[in-house]
C-alpha cells in the first residue's frame, strides 16, 4: 500500500449502497386460517375412520325396512280409506246410528263404525246454530259450534255492526269493519278504504282501478292484482331460482353478480351487480334506497328501509 | 411450516377425506340389500288407493294477503299458526275457520313460525335472523299489535326454521342460513348449544330445515344446502351424531317419521328420501318424474301418523300423496276438487292426525281431511 506523503491517508472504496430487503413478514392470517382448515379436515377423517370401524356391525338395511312395515300395518291412520268390507258393515252401522229414534252412537263406536271418527271435520260449523250440531253422517255431541259475540245468536243471519263487537272474534257475514286491519276481521263485505282486506273491485287486473290507496301493490296488497303492472314483488321466474339470493328460494329480481369471479365464491355472496366487487369476502353493494345512501356489505345490511332493496321476496 | 406446505397438506387431507368417504359409501351400498317397496312388495301388500272422495278440502282458511310460507299446528285444540308474506303470523282455530290472532311483526320479512307445546305462545323467524317470541295471552299495545315477548339474536344470517323443544315451552331451535343450528333458552334469550359453525363438525352451507324426534327431544334433523341431512345429539353440540348423504341438490324440508328411528327428506333433486338414524341406511327413495323432463324440487314433506302416507309438496304446485311402503304416488292434492291454485309452499298434519294443511303461495290455507262415505248436508 502506496504511503502518501502529506498527511492523506489511504480510505479503502465501500461498495456501492444497496438498499436492503423490508423485512418478511409472517403470513400469519394465512398460515392459521390454513392451520384450522387442516384440522378440521383431521378431525373429519377420524369421524370417517371411526365411522367405518361401526359400520362393520351395523344390520343390513332389510331389517329396517321390516320395523317400518311393521310398524306401518301396526298402526290405523285416520286419513286412509278402509277396506271394502269394511265399509260395507260401517255403512250399515252409519244408517242404524242415524235413525232418529235409535242412540246406538254407543254402539257404533264400539263396532268401530264411522261415528267414532272426529266430529269437527265432518260437521260444517257454518251451520250450527247450537252449540250441538246434528251432523247427517254422525251424532257430533262434542261438536263446538262457533258462538257469536254479536247480538244476534245465529250469525249467518247476523247483521250486527262489527263496531258494537270485538272485530277479532266477530263471525258476522256483513259488517262495517271499524278496525284498520282486515286481518282481524272476518268480514266478507268490508269496505277496504284503509284496510287490507280482500275487495271484491280487485279482480280486475289493472291496480289502478283497485280500491286501494295505492297503484303500487306493496300498499295495496290486492289478491288478484295484475302484478306485473302493478310494481308488486311478485315472481315466478324459475331462472332466478338458480341463481336466487338469500335465502335462495325468494324471489330475486337481480342476476348473479358478474362482479365475482371466484370459484369458491358461494352463491350467498356476491350477488349485487356491482363493479365495487372485487372479492368474495367483501362483497358491498350501494342502496338503491334514497334512505340508505350508504355502502354497506350486503349480509349485514339491516335497515328497515334497504329491507325492499337488498333482500327481496 | 410455510403456506405452501400446509397448501400441500390441505389437499392430501382432502384427498384423504374423499377416499374414505368413497370407501364408507361403497361399504353401506353393500348393506343396502333391499329398500322398502321391495321388502313390502315380498310381503304381499297392496297399495293405498283413494277414492274420488276420501280426501277433500273441507276448510279453506282466508286472511292472508301474501304467500304463505309456513304454518305449525298445536298439539292439541287445533290451532293452526300461519306465516306469510304480508308480514303477519295468524292464528287460527281450524275447526271453525276462524282467526284469533292477527300479529303484526315488527320484520316483514319472515319465514318460518312456530306454536309453543302449551298453545300459549307462538315464535316466528326470518331475513332478520333473530327468532321473535309472542305470548298470545299478552295484552296488545296502543296500535292493537301484540308485543314482541322475546327476541333470540345471535345468528349471522338468516332464521329459516325454528320449532319448539316438545313438551316444554323454554327451548327452541333454529336452523339458520349462518350454517348453524342454535337450542335456546327462551327464559334468558341466551344460546344454549350452537350445532356447526366455522370451525366445527358441522354443515357447510345454508341450513334450511330441522325437525325435532317426537320420542326423544334430545335428537333432531337438520337439512341444509351442502346437500346432506345431519343428526345431532342436543348434549353434544361439536359434531353431528351422523351425516346422511344421498341428495343430490339442497335439502330443503326434513320431518321424523312417526316411529322417531326413521326421518324423511325433500330435495332439489326433486326426490324424497327415507333415511334410518341408527344405521345410517337409506331406506327407500320417492321420485316419479312430472313430465316435461322438468325436476320440481320438493319444498316441504309431513308424514301421516302411521307413516304409511307421505304428503310431499313440489315447485311446480303439486302436492304428491305418497304410499310409503310401496313407493308409489296415490294421489295428487292439486288435482282434487277445491284445491290451490299456486305453490304449496308448507303442509303439516294435525297432532291427532286426523287432518292435513296445507299452506301455499295462493296466500290461502287449506285443510284436508278423510270425506270418504260421509256427506254434511
Amino acid at each position: 500500500m502506496a504511503a502518501r506523503s502529506g498527511g492523506s491517508s489511504f480510505v479503502p472504496s465501500l461498495p456501492p449502497p444497496c438498499p436492503k430487503f423490508p423485512p418478511e413478514y409472517p403470513d400469519l392470517y394465512g398460515k392459521r386460517r390454513e392451520t384450522a382448515k387442516i384440522q378440521m379436515l383431521q378431525r373429519e377423517i377420524s369421524f370417517l375412520e371411526e365411522e367405518l370401524k361401526s359400520v362393520e356391525s351395523i344390520q343390513h338395511a332389510s331389517r329396517c325396512c321390516k320395523e317400518v312395515t311393521d310398524f306401518v300395518m301396526a298402526n290405523s291412520d285416520p286419513l286412509i280409506p278402509t277396506s271394502q268390507k269394511n265399509q260395507k258393515t260401517r255403512r250399515f252401522w252409519k244408517w242404524l246410528c242415524g235413525m232418529p229414534c235409535l242412540n246406538l252412537s254407543w254402539i257404533c263406536c264400539y263396532s268401530g263404525c264411522s261415528c267414532n271418527l272426529k266430529c269437527p271435520w265432518c260437521c260444517d260449523y257454518n251451520l250450527c246454530g247450537r252449540n250441538l250440531c246434528n251432523c247427517s253422517s254422525c251424532i257430533c255431541s262434542l261438536c263446538n259450534c262457533r258462538s257469536c259475540n254479536c247480538s244476534f245468536s245465529d250469525c249467518n243471519l247476523c247483521n250486527c255492526n262489527c263496531s258494537s263487537c270485538i272485530c277479532s272474534l266477530c263471525n258476522c257475514r256483513s259488517c262495517n269493519c271499524s278496525s284498520s286491519d282486515c286481518n282481524l276481521c272476518n268480514c266478507s263485505s268490508c269496505i277496504c278504504s284503509l284496510c287490507n282486506c280482500r275487495s271484491y273491485n280487485c279482480s280486475l287486473s289493472d291496480c289502478s282501478s283497485c280500491k286501494c290507496s295505492s297503484s303500487d301493490c306493496s300498499s295495496c296488497k290486492c289478491s288478484s292484482c295484475d302484478c306485473s303492472s302493478c310494481k308488486c314483488y311478485s315472481c315466478n321466474c324459475n331462472s332466478c331460482l338458480s341463481f336466487c339470493t338469500i335465502p335462495k328460494w325468494q324471489c330475486c329480481s337481480f342476476p348473479k353478480s358478474h362482479c365475482c369471479r371466484k370459484i369458491s365464491c358461494s352463491r350467498n355472496r356476491c350477488i349485487f351487480p356491482f363493479a365495487s366487487c372485487t372479492d368474495c369476502c367483501c362483497c358491498t353493494w350501494k342502496c338503491p334506497c334514497r334512505q340508505c345512501p350508504e355502502v354497506c356489505l350486503c349480509c349485514s345490511c339491516r335497515k328497515t328501509c334497504c329491507n325492499p332493496c337488498c333482500l327481496l321476496f | 411450516m410455510s403456506v405452501a406446505e400446509l397448501k400441500e397438506k390441505h389437499a392430501a387431507a382432502t384427498e384423504k377425506v374423499n377416499n374414505l368417504r368413497e370407501q364408507l359409501r361403497q361399504r353401506r351400498q353393500q348393506l343396502l340389500d333391499t329398500d322398502v317397496a321391495e321388502y313390502a312388495s315380498s310381503q304381499g301388500r297392496s297399495p293405498v288407493t283413494f277414492g274420488p272422495t276420501d280426501l277433500v278440502c273441507c276448510r279453506t282458511l282466508q286472511g292472508h294477503t301474501g304467500k304463505v310460507y309456513s304454518l305449525d299446528w298445536t298439539p292439541e285444540r287445533n290451532r293452526i299458526v300461519s306465516a306469510s308474506q304480508d308480514g303477519r303470523l295468524i292464528v287460527w282455530n281450524a275447526l271453525t275457520s276462524q282467526k284469533t290472532h292477527a300479529i303484526k311483526l315488527p320484520c316483514a320479512w319472515v319465514m318460518t313460525c312456530a306454536f309453543s307445546p302449551t298453545g300459549q305462545s307462538v315464535s316466528c323467524g326470518g331475513l332478520d335472523s333473530m327468532c321473535s317470541i309472542f305470548n298470545l295471552n299478552s295484552p296488545t299495545d296502543k296500535d292493537g299489535n301484540l308485543p314482541v315477548s322475546k327476541t333470540l339474536s345471535g345468528h349471522k344470517g338468516y332464521v329459516s326454521c325454528c320449532q319448539y323443544v316438545p313438551d316444554e315451552d323454554i327451548h327452541i331451535i333454529t336452523s339458520s342460513g349462518d350454517q348453524t343450528c342454535v337450542l335456546w333458552d327462551i327464559t334468558t334469550g341466551l344460546r344454549t348449544s350452537v350445532f356447526g359453525g366455522e370451525f366445527q363438525s358441522g354443515h357447510t352451507a345454508d341450513v334450511l330445515c330441522v325437525s325435532i324426534n317426537g320420542s326423544n327431544s334430545r335428537m333432531f334433523v337438520s337439512g341444509s344446502c351442502d346437500a346432506t341431512a345431519r343428526l345431532w345429539d342436543t348434549r353434544v353440540a361439536s359434531r353431528a351424531v351422523r351425516t346422511f348423504h344421498g341428495h343430490e341438490g339442497d335439502v330443503n324440508t326434513v320431518k321424523f317419521f312417526p316411529d322417531g328411528n326413521r326421518f324423511g327428506t325433500g330435495s332439489d333433486d326433486g326426490t324424497c328420501r327415507l333415511f334410518d338414524i341408527r344405521t345410517g341406511h337409506q331406506l327407500q327413495r320417492y321420485y316419479q318424474q312430472h313430465g316435461d323432463n322438468d325436476v320440481p324440487h320438493v319444498t316441504s314433506i309431513a308424514f301421516s301418523i302411521s307413516g304409511r302416507l307421505l304428503f310431499a309438496g313440489y315447485l311446480n304446485g303439486d302436492c304428491y300423496v305418497w304410499d310409503t311402503l310401496l313407493a308409489r304416488v296415490v294421489l295428487n292434492l292439486r288435482s282434487l276438487q277445491n284445491s290451490h291454485v299456486n305453490r304449496i309452499s308448507c303442509l303439516g298434519l294435525s297432532a291427532d292426525g286426523s287432518a292435513l294443511c296445507t299452506g301455499s303461495w295462493d296466500t290461502n290455507l287449506k285443510i284436508w281431511a278423510f270425506g270418504g262415505y260421509r256427506r254434511v248436508t
